[in-house]
């Protein structure tokens, strides 16, 4: 993170522009936010290894199998949601602004479309009989699954609001940074949700 | 580096009084509302300890809140008490005064900066964290009590099925919530300190004080979360039936109660240095500028404060030795455990010399720096008990682990964060607090708190478990009557001496002297470049830092200034000459 400690100067030398000192305090600052969240992930998948850790088979005999197919396809729109995001910020970087509000719109869409499937997922197991209060297995599903579900959610609510904004003509060279960081914590759902598909549904 | 930009103060009263985003009144946000909670829990520590004492008799003044009992405290509404007042302190009292209030109100003041990196967070932390508050009194509303699972909330007590009713869950969400609004703060902190230093402000120039704030920040932000996590799965446990912490022969392939004990001391044990290291900042620093001495061994300081910071992420399995542990696993948090006690020693020799041979000011800060001191050493050496597996078979959940916490948790924060008030209120209010009530406070605080808590272990160590509600039921424990109803009459006095405090408090606001700019004549850059109380963007000129806060007792200030310090941003002098009359005039000696 040569953000943290360089002054303005060096930054300058190197970026297309000098980043201003809002934009270093809230890089920093949302790197220590993502910091923060990770803990909050980590903890939950902490409680899944030590659920798995009781049961001596896993997934415990008698409750229904999990999808794999289904949520594989739904990685693949969440990746791809966060690629078209990414892109969306590069070319902002290089003051291409035209393609902002097609592109965000698009990795929307894709976010939509992962919660929509999500819903779906989530509806045939729930026909299958696996319920969250059937048992701990059903629990950790739910439950992590759900509250990641909430985080996409979230960062939804607040692409929507960047989207508003650059529908209306705002981010420039000197506050694209804010789409940045707010892609950023996109992206961190993402690999979190990466790491959910492999451990619940493959693993 | 770029200056933060100057802001006109705002005008209207809700910008100014209530949606402020000034850190200055953020920090006196967070230390009323911390001290109103804090006057909530110490009169539930009152009913504790009277029910100790005269078990089933009338609590006097106080019986006719505890509903148609006739002033009697029921089991249910015990239950409730000693885990609302546990809560109530940690999270609604010692947090925000401690890091809420001295935190935003030092960071930007002595680092040189005119606010904090995101003043707007700032005040969304103060009022997720009043949120949370409301949460709190709604439990004590709830039908079937407040929460009464104990502070610790491990299942299956707090369960439904252990604790049914609105109250558990109540608090599941204010932890929650109090959670996200340390964690914006901690961001806020830590951005600050790494961003917003005055030129020259390296970090070996920081006051001690900021060290404990910002090390405690990074705490907070990295294991509030974890603690987060286990209250939204209790809430879900709660109110959606999921099943993580709820093992019970009548559930199939159930959860895992212990796993929630895991969660909970993650947190947990940080969390007590939370509590402590801005505690040890802020005594670092008073104690050398009232023995006017520089503090010992600023950077073993330093070093040992981040070496607890490290040290305190792995030690969490000592909460949990009666649990079933793997013996190898419990001896090594034990060595981990008894390692904190090196950079602690550290620390406490570092203030030891600081006062050694200095012309000590016996003044209200200093004095309760001291006493800090005083009842940090009593709770560390009786800490060395519990951290050993062997001892603390014996000591686990008795009255001696409550006498061990309340004098590092309750007695040394407390402390501190009045040596912190004494110490701040001239610059935060711009009145003098009067200093023999403030003495009489501090003596009758200090003597009490010592044998109140020294009371709970004598007790504890004696047998007498935690939590009883009627001890003297057990025949082993008869005897104990007396000790706990002596223990008792000290805890009455000692929260007596707290209205000696209260009237210091309102008088001076009301009538205070006015204070000049640096009554204390001290160093740091609050007092030397700031007025009483600062102006809305703290500093016209944004000072450049020079040396480190600690230059006292300093033979060339003396010579040519006529006075025994040097400021943070004052170039050497080496004629009296050199110093601009205006400047020496101005600081006074």
């Amino acid at each position: 993170m040569s953000v943290v400690a360089a002054p303005n100067t060096r930054i300058a030398a190197h970026g297309p522009h000098a980043q201003s000192r809002e934009e270093i305090a809230s890089s920093l600052g949302m790197f220590i936010a993502l910091g923060a969240w990770t803990m909050m992930f980590a903890a939950l998948f902490f409680v899944y290894l030590g659920a798995r850790a009781r049961f001596e088979v896993w997934p415990p005999p008698g409750v229904p199998h999990l999808p794999v197919a289904l949520p594989a396809l739904n990685t693949a729109v969440l990746l791809g949601s966060s690629g078209v995001i990414a892109y969306a910020v590069r070319e902002l970087g290089r003051g291409r602004r035209r393609l902002l509000t097609p592109l965000l719109g698009l990795g929307m869409t894709l976010g939509v479309a992962f919660l929509g499937l999500q819903l779906v997922v989530w509806r045939d197991l729930w026909l299958a009989g696996l319920l969250p209060s059937s048992g701990l297995y059903g629990s950790v599903f739910y439950g992590l699954t759900g509250l990641h579900a909430l985080h996409v959610l979230a960062g939804l609510v607040v692409l929507l609001v960047v989207f508003g904004r650059a529908f209306g003509g705002a981010y420039d060279a000197e506050d694209a940074y804010k789409v940045r960081l707010v892609a950023l914590f996109w992206h961190f759902v993402d690999v979190v949700w990466v790491l959910m598909f492999l451990s619940i549904y493959v693993l | 580096m770029e200056l933060q930009p100057i802001h006109d103060p705002p005008k209207s009263f809700v910008k100014k009084y209530l949606f402020s985003i000034d850190h200055k009144y953020i920090a006196q946000q967070f230390l009323w509302t911390g001290m109103a909670f804090l006057a909530l829990g110490g009169t539930l520590a009152y009913m504790i300890r009277w029910q100790w004492a005269y078990p089933m008799e009338p609590v006097p003044m106080m019986g006719q809140l505890l509903g148609n009992t006739g002033g009697v405290i029921t089991p249910p509404t015990y239950t409730s008490i000693f885990t609302m007042h546990g809560l109530i302190m940690i999270f609604w009292a010692i947090t925000p005064i401690l890091i809420g209030a001295f935190g935003n109100f030092t960071i930007p003041l002595m680092i040189g900066a005119r606010d904090m990196a995101f003043p707007k967070l700032n005040m969304y932390s103060y009022w997720m964290f009043l949120i949370s508050g409301v949460f709190v009194i709604l439990s004590f509303t709830s039908q079937l009590g407040a929460a009464s699972a104990g502070w610790t909330t491990y299942p299956p007590l707090s369960t439904n099925i252990g604790s049914p009713g609105w109250g558990q869950t109540y608090m599941a969400v204010a932890i929650f919530t109090t959670g996200i609004s340390t964690i914006m703060g901690g961001i806020n902190y830590i951005v600050t300190v790494i961003r917003f230093r005055a030129p020259g402000m390296t970090y070996m120039r920081m006051p001690l004080t900021i060290w404990g704030m910002w090390l405690t920040a990074i705490l907070n932000v990295l294991f509030v979360p974890v603690l987060g996590s286990a209250a939204l799965l209790l809430a879900l446990d709660r109110l959606f039936g999921t099943k993580f912490f709820i093992a019970s022969a009548a559930v199939q392939n159930g959860g895992d109660p212990i796993l929630f004990q895991h969660l909970f001391w993650i947190f947990g044990h940080p969390e007590v240095y939370i509590l402590i290291l801005p505690a040890w900042g802020i005594v670092g620093d008073i104690l050398s500028f009232f023995a006017r001495k520089p503090a010992f061994w600023y950077r073993g300081s330093v070093f040992a404060m981040c070496a607890v910071t490290v040290l305190s992420a792995v030690v969490y399995g000592h909460h949990m030795y009666q649990t079933g542990m793997a013996p190898l696993l419990g001896l090594g948090f034990e060595i981990l455990t008894l390692a904190i006690s090196v950079p602690a020693v550290i620390l406490f020799v570092n203030w030891l010399n600081t006062i050694w041979r200095g012309s000590l000011r016996l003044t209200g800060p200093m004095l309760f720096a001291l006493g800090m001191v005083f009842v940090f050493g009593l709770g560390g050496l009786t800490g060395l008990l519990l951290g050993t597996i062997s001892t603390d078979i014996y000591l686990h959940d008795t009255m001696y682990v409550v006498g061990h916490f309340h004098l590092t948790m309750a007695a040394a924060s407390f402390l501190a964060s009045f040596a912190a008030l004494y110490f701040w209120f001239p610059k935060m209010t711009g009145k003098l607090m009067d200093e023999t009530l403030g003495k009489i406070h501090f003596w009758g605080s200090v003597v009490f708190i010592t044998l109140t808590f020294g009371g709970q272990m004598v007790a504890g160590y004696s047998g007498q478990h935690r939590r009883l509600y009627d001890p003297f039921q057990y025949t082993y424990l008869k005897h104990l009557a007396p000790l706990n109803q002596y223990t008792s009459y000290f805890a009455f006095t000692l929260m007596a001496f707290q209205l000696v405090f209260i009237v210091n408090l309102v008088r001076s606001l009301l009538a205070g002297k006015k204070a000049s700019q640096n009554p204390w004549q001290v160093s740091t850059l609050e007092w030397t470049n700031c007025a009483s109380p600062p102006v809305y963007h703290n500093f016209d000129d944004v000072p450049t830092v020079v040396r480190g806060p600690h230059e006292y007792a300093h033979p060339e200030a003396k010579k040519y200034l006529g006075r025994d310090y040097l400021d943070q941003v004052e170039p050497m002098p080496t004629s009296a000459g050199d110093v601009p009359a205006a400047k020496k005039a101005a600081v006074g000696a």
